[in-house]
């Protein structure tokens, strides 16, 4: 076997030229490979950083107040009941937040900016401080009442400044406009899509709103140590809720925003809660993300496809011109698996050694790209919620990479070794 | 046909290949009967085209007869698969060839190591010193560890000589050994093989169309049109060389 190696890796060595061009291809496809799961993975991870601390937990307990039949509001009605009902399932994560909802608009002296309101106790949210980049004024004073904070976009439509005074409109679960003065506190930098339409403000600004009791919310997020669970906790935090008498919706994976006009259409009275998770709420990054997968991988497919066929006819050029060789040694009684054998660690070789060359250059790469802080334009900053381009090296990935890369193009070495292990060892010998 | 010698380690009997070039049916060999001895050092002349690489072919158990028997070592080849085929080649065959056909990039020690990797019956150890010593009996201690492309064409096939008899094989096929040589390392390479021959009692089988290299075989068998024209065993140990031109 070893010297099945080191022919393989002698004859690698004299065809230089050949080995190099071919390798070099299986390289750039790792390299390219690398590199996008890191921008995929990147992506995922920014978005599930960013948006789970804006928009959502991994595991959310929300739902809609019905006063009459054709109104809805985003409102959670005893929401201690609940928290005792989930401490009680035993569904505690690493940490749980209640914030207030609602669909509603803000104005100014000069314009108006409709989109979803977030009530938030700042004091309790050290994941939202870590996260929002303030561009002026404190964002302590988010505990201050009726502080509002916006984004750099919303600020500028708005034409405010910290210390502004603006306006908060609603409609209530009693169908009747309500409306509360508040301060523009802090302006943090915009995060992307999802900064477009949040607008985050003092739990008692939606109180007040909405005209709530202390005890009413908005959602309950849930954050967990391992965001994978969610499916999971959400599932028994459904099942505890419902054995607590609690009335549920049928889970649908929408955010909630989506879901008024479906539910104002429902002929139904009171509470009903809605349990989802991170990736229902974050519907349109997943499918972004989705996207970006399918056509990662498709484009992969297409490079491995081309080098496929490039490892098959290099290893048919090679099997021709070493007929002659394959003939003298069946001569000498070498078997023909030996020959097949032969030939498929040569392109195994060439292929491992060349997948795990891309490999470590892709992550080479992955790395100077961070280093650069690669600046992205305003497009892809919508879904990256970033401006600058962060990618994240997946060690799995990358090993998962020069393994699939490496089997596939060796296996395509396979049928034309096999064509010359079946050779008749006269034909070989004779072969000009 | 001859009564059957009980030295006989290559008999064939009414031999023929039948070649098929399209739907045109070539006969290379027309109808054989042969006896080649343990321990000769035979000779298969015969001018080109008259079969004598097909007969070293069937000999060699890389090609099979179109019909008649061909039995080497005992064994009916006719009768064997691929895979007890390839093992007999592998145990009992050895092969020298015209171009000497080493494997261009392992070196003269790896080349003739290789038949012994391939059998898988001896250790690191026994291999050296397996190679050392046939290494020594044909000159090439101390080249040992060119490659081919650093040897010239006489060193070469002494190192296919080499790689033939390293696994002491009971027959050695040489198709050609001194064409591709000049005449005086040919007559060399010759003088090896028949020194080898003599010592280890190893059967040797070649073609050429060297009249002075036919006249050092103990055994000469001459071919014309796919039939054995003559069969000459030389009393004293060298033949006189043949009358035919072989060209």
């Amino acid at each position: 076997m070893i010297t099945l190696f080191r022919i393989a890796i002698r004859n690698l060595v004299a065809n230089t030229r050949r080995s190099l061009l071919l390798g070099g291809a299986i390289a750039l496809v790792t390299v390219l490979l690398v590199v996008l799961s890191s921008v995929s993975n990147g992506m995922q991870a920014n978005m599930l950083r960013v948006g789970t601390t804006l928009s959502s937990g991994h595991v959310n307990v929300a739902g809609f107040f019905k006063l009459t039949s054709s109104d809805a509001s985003p409102m959670v009605t005893d929401y201690p009941r609940i928290l005792k009902t989930l401490e009680d399932a035993g569904i505690k994560g690493k940490n749980i937040v209640v914030r207030g909802r609602g669909w509603g608009k803000v104005i100014s002296d000069v314009a108006t900016q409709m989109g979803v309101l977030v009530g938030i106790d700042v004091d309790k949210e050290k994941a939202f401080q870590d996260v929002v980049q303030v561009v002026s004024g404190d964002l302590s004073k988010m505990s201050e009442p009726n502080a509002v904070m916006l984004f750099e976009k919303q600020a500028k439509r708005l034409e405010v400044k910290v210390g502004d005074d603006v306006v908060l409109t609603a409609p209530t679960y009693r169908g009747v406009n309500n409306t509360v003065d508040c301060r523009v506190q802090v302006i943090a930098k915009d995060m992307g899509m999802t900064s477009g339409f949040s607008m985050f403000m003092n739990h008692n600004v939606l109180q007040k709103l909405y005209q709530m009791k202390p005890t009413h919310t908005g959602a309950i997020h849930i954050f967990l140590d391992d965001e994978k669970q969610a499916d999971k906790v959400a599932a028994q935090a459904r099942k505890a809720l419902d054995k607590a008498g609690f009335t549920l919706m049928d889970p649908v994976p929408q955010p909630f925003f989506r879901k008024f006009q479906s539910v104002r259409r429902e002929d139904w009275t009171g509470q009903r809660l809605d349990v989802t998770t991170w990736t229902d709420e974050l519907e349109f990054m997943r499918k972004i993300l989705q996207t970006f997968s399918l056509l990662t991988y498709v484009f992969i497919g297409v490079m491995l496809f081309i080098i496929i066929i490039g490892v098959m006819n290099t290893m048919m050029m090679a099997i021709r011109e070493r007929t002659r060789e394959i003939g003298t040694l069946r001569a000498m009684g070498m078997r023909r698996m030996w020959v097949l054998g032969m030939f498929v660690i040569e392109a195994g070789v060439l292929s491992f050694s060349s997948a795990l060359a891309g490999s470590l250059l892709g992550a080479g790469v992955v790395s100077l790209l961070n280093a650069m802080e690669f600046k992205v334009n305003e497009a892809f900053q919508l879904f990256l919620m970033s401006d600058t381009l962060k990618l994240m090296l997946d060690v799995q990935t990358a090993v998962v990479a020069v393994a699939v890369i490496g089997t596939v193009t060796t296996l395509a070495s396979v049928l034309p070794s096999w064509r010359a292990a079946k050779k008749p060892p006269v034909t070989a010998i004779q072969h000009v | 046909m001859s009564t059957p010698s009980r030295d006989a380690i290559v008999r064939l009997s009414g031999v023929q290949k039948i070649y098929k070039l399209g739907k045109v049916e070539v006969p290379a060999l027309k109808g054989i009967d042969l006896e080649i001895n343990a321990g000769d050092f035979a000779v298969i002349a015969g001018p080109s085209g008259s079969g004598k690489t097909t007969l070293l072919n069937l000999i060699g158990c890389v090609d099979v007869a179109t019909t008649g028997t061909v039995m080497v070592d005992g064994h009916d080849t006719g009768t064997l698969s691929e895979s007890a085929l390839t093992r007999l080649r592998l145990e009992h065959l050895g092969f020298i060839f015209q171009s000497f056909n080493l494997v261009a990039v392992l070196d003269a020690f790896d080349n003739v190591e290789f038949p012994l990797l391939l059998q898988g019956k001896l250790n690191k150890a026994e291999r050296r010193e397996r190679v050392e010593d046939i290494m020594a009996s044909v000159g090439l201690t101390d080249y040992m560890h060119h490659r081919p492309n650093e040897l010239s064409g006489g060193q070469r096939q002494r190192v296919a000589v080499a790689r033939a008899l390293v696994t002491k094989p009971r027959i050695v096929m040489a198709d050609e050994p001194t064409a591709n040589l000049d005449s005086q390392t040919g007559h060399q390479i010759i003088d090896l093989m028949k020194k080898l021959n003599q010592e280890e009692g190893t059967t040797f089988i070649f073609s050429t169309h060297d009249p002075k290299v036919m006249s050092q075989a103990d055994r000469s068998i001459e071919l014309i049109d796919g039939l054995v024209a003559s069969s000459e065993v030389a009393d004293d140990g060298r033949l006189d060389t043949p009358q035919t031109a072989l060209v």
